[in-house]
């Protein structure tokens, strides 16, 4: 055995006793990761970073704290320990974590139960600030003057001076200037950056109020949870739009509440991309679930993503099943857990005319207030918006971008 | 055990009668015709052809197995009638299902439903002397569906399945954008033939991922767009060339992941034959350069690959229906007196093989 090694047994037998004092700070879970990679690491230095960890971490419980009697102090050293803070922000509830630290963002991305290695936007104070970890050319300095403080994350060429897992694998960064006081104030207590995500765990609803949050994680991600700023609810707007400055033009790669075209659009770079765009597309649509019928008609290309942006539709409802290609059935059910609704998946390929697609009950299913995608639904278009009036239609326009992954994808509810 | 099968899963109006293992007739009425002007199937138009032909089609298949055995097999005479309640078109599998609860209650006769995939992956059983070694390999490969699995004394184990197209919907799909009209396989595997696969490259799918076990072929859609797009066919040539990368690229991405489970599940077989099966069935199974690579790369792991003794047992038919109701009941899977509750048998669109 060698002595890093050892050392990482004595610090799981050493600590575990601790775990019962610990209270709600952290998780046995989360020890127990923390051991199981030092036992990978197996490093001095992380072995003596986790004690320090450990043994910091005790003077904190999760707390959830009303916004106006929030101690900015007690925030700071929150984050300077590592810790997780989730806080309000003009969009929705962002969860924090130290930018620098990488210890900090393995516990975020634990949290957020995602695969380590995508990226995190952090927040900063000010555009001088943001200099120090992006380098801004002419058309990111153009809408920092523009838009921020705001509903905008910009995209630019890192300097690798965060924590690794911030920047993007091609070392880019998404730099967001909240137009919140509070949480302006924050980091400019901490003089760091800190992480400007969404608090949900990856494909769970959008966090306006703070049981949207403790409502969808499992009691192990709570107690990743060090701090609550809670602001009650806000407003439902849309997060942030993102836009990447480092390539020629400025791309939109997610809509939010600032457009720079008439219509909605961003550029999909990956499988990946197209998939979240429709759990956005879901969260934002879903209040009328139950109320009216949500139809997703797609159009596009043979290839162009619509099997795939129906299978993160699937996914932002916690659909399990595997969603495939309903080419060859024409339609596939698939239950939504936990609830009567299904997602009916549709290709419209073969079907002609609205006799048959009345055939298929699709009147029914609108009646009924169902969850619709339909694929190739330029096809069946004036069907479609017969039921205007009943349902919410969402038209969605996939098309093939410039190079082999990318896809332009527009939508509205106007086709 | 005299059996009458019935399958409506999609386009093909089919009826066959079987004893054991044995086809004694089989019936195929395909409605592709009819639907090749709207570029593919239509539902409705399935459902109401269905519904035109399935008396025809019942009737020739009892009258042609009289033929087989010359003797007169009256539908009094059968033991038992065997349909497939899915996966399938939802709307086509109920002509097939209604129809055979109307002749089972008529003639008092047990109903043995039965799984359209799984009855593919067993079709090579059809008419063969081979006694069936477990456990074997089963693949299927159709428009609708492309599953591997293990097949085990108790049942399938799913080693990989497709998370988007099946590979004839791949075919078809490609063959829907070099223009040659849908379904278009058959037409692709034609010019395939005429082609140079080496003058244009697609990325193989999931390449070096194959021990994910998965089958996907949204990326080679995306290249073969793109590929299109760039190189667009002038000549004859141009097309058959495009035609033959594209399949056998396709055909590749199938070969990986058998061969990489091949490699990692050494198959034990428990008797005195010295080789593991893999059966192989589905209409794409009728494509002679897919068999032949099959065959390869199997014979690189002492595996023996079976397919149907007739074409007519490839693309969807009810013949492998009833083999496959009679091979459950030599099996002893199921046993044709429990089954007369009808009305618990029915449709099942998504059916999985292992459910």
């Amino acid at each position: 055995m060698e002595l890093a090694e050892v050392e990482a047994v004595v610090v799981e037998r050493v600590e575990f006793p601790l775990q019962p004092d610990l209270g709600k700070c952290y998780s046995r879970a989360y020890l127990n990761g923390i051991i199981c990679k030092l036992n990978k690491l197996l490093t001095k230095t992380s072995i003596s970073i986790a004690k320090n960890r450990f043994g910091l971490c005790q003077n904190f419980a999760m707390k959830r704290v009303e916004v106006k009697k929030i101690n900015l102090r007690e925030v700071v050293k929150i984050l300077g320990n590592g810790g997780l803070i989730i806080y309000p922000t003009e969009t929705l509830y962002g969860i924090g974590a130290d930018a620098t630290n990488e210890m900090a963002i393995q516990k975020l991305t634990e949290y957020k139960n995602r695969p380590f290695g995508k990226p995190y936007s952090i927040a900063v104070a000010d555009q001088k600030m943001a200099e120090g970890y992006v380098y801004l050319n002419e058309a990111a300095k153009n809408l920092y003057k523009k838009f921020l403080p705001g509903p905008l994350t910009v995209i630019s060429k890192g300097k690798q001076k965060t924590a690794k897992g911030i920047e993007s694998e091609d070392g880019t960064l998404g730099v967001r200037i909240p137009d919140y006081k509070l949480v302006i104030d924050i980091v400019k207590e901490f003089g760091k950056p800190i992480t400007a995500t969404s608090a949900n765990a990856s494909y769970k609803k959008r966090p306006y109020k703070v049981s949207d949050i403790l409502e969808n994680i499992s009691d192990k991600q709570k107690n990743l949870i060090d701090l609550i700023i809670d602001a009650g609810e806000l407003p439902p707007n849309d997060p942030s739009t993102v836009v990447d400055t480092t390539m020629d033009d400025p791309v939109t790669l997610r809509q939010g509440q600032i457009k720079f075209n008439e219509k909605n659009e961003i550029l999909s770079k990956s499988e990946e991309a197209t998939q979240n765009l429709a759990k956005e597309l879901w969260q934002k649509y879903e209040i009328h679930k139950g109320k009216r019928a949500i139809v997703f008609a797609l159009q596009g290309e043979m290839g162009s993503g619509k099997t795939i942006f129906t299978k993160g539709l699937g996914r932002a409802m916690e659909i399990t099943e595997l969603v495939t290609s309903p080419t060859f059935a024409i339609e596939n059910e698939y239950l939504i857990p936990n609830t009567k609704h299904f997602l009916y998946h549709f290709d419209a390929w073969r079907i002609e005319n609205s006799n048959e697609l009345r055939s298929l009950g699709f009147d029914n299913l609108i009646k009924n207030k169902s969850i619709v995608s339909i694929e190739w639904a330029e096809r069946v278009a004036e069907i479609i918006r017969e039921f205007d009036d009943e349902a919410i239609i969402i038209w969605v326009n996939l098309k093939y971008g410039k190079n082999e992954n990318e896809r332009l994808i527009s939508w509205g509810v106007e086709q | 055990m005299k059996i009458l099968a019935i399958d409506t899963s999609c386009d093909e109006t089919a009826a066959a009668v079987t004893e054991g293992t044995k086809v004694l007739s089989n019936i195929i009425w395909s409605q592709a015709a009819a639907h090749a002007k709207f570029g593919g199937v239509m539902p409705s138009l399935a459902q109401r052809m269905h519904e035109e032909r399935i008396d025809w089609v019942i009737e020739r298949a009892i009258k042609s197995s009289k033929r087989a055995t010359g003797s007169a097999i009256k539908m009094q005479s059968l033991d038992a009638i065997a349909v497939t309640i899915g996966p399938g078109l939802s709307i086509a599998l109920g002509v097939g299902i209604d129809r055979a609860k109307r002749l089972a209650k008529k003639y008092n006769k047990p109903l043995i439903p039965i799984n359209h995939v799984e009855a593919h992956i067993l079709s090579p059983l059809a008419n063969s002397n081979d006694e069936m070694q477990f456990p074997a390999y089963g693949l299927c490969v159709s428009g609708g569906n492309t599953i591997f699995v293990l097949i085990e004394k108790e049942g399938y184990k799913i080693l990989a399945e497709t998370q988007d197209d099946a590979l004839g919907e791949a075919l078809d799909k490609g063959a829907r954008m070099l223009g040659l009209g849908y379904p278009g396989g058959a037409v692709l595997e034609k010019m395939a033939k005429l082609g140079n696969p080496k003058r244009f490259t697609l990325p193989i799918p999931l390449v070096g991922q194959e021990k994910r076990q998965i089958f996907s072929y949204s990326g080679l859609k995306t290249s073969f767009y793109r590929l299109i797009q760039s190189s667009p066919p002038k000549t004859k040539q141009d097309t058959y060339d495009l035609a033959a990368a594209y399949q056998d690229i396709a055909f590749k991405h199938i070969e990986r992941v058998l061969e990489y489970s091949m490699t990692n599940n050494k198959l034990k077989i428990d008797s005195k034959a010295d080789y593991v099966n893999l059966l192989v069935g589905g209409g794409v199974a009728a494509n002679i350069e897919l068999r032949k690579r099959l065959r390869k790369l199997s014979k690189k792991h002492g595996v023996r690959v079976s397919v149907p003794y007739s074409e007519k047992l490839y693309g969807d038919n009810a013949a492998m229906i009833g083999v496959c109701a009679g091979f459950k009941i030599i099996a002893g899977e199921v046993k044709p007196s429990d089954l007369f509750d009808y009305d618990k048998i029915d449709r099942n669109p998504r059916l999985k093989i292992n459910q």
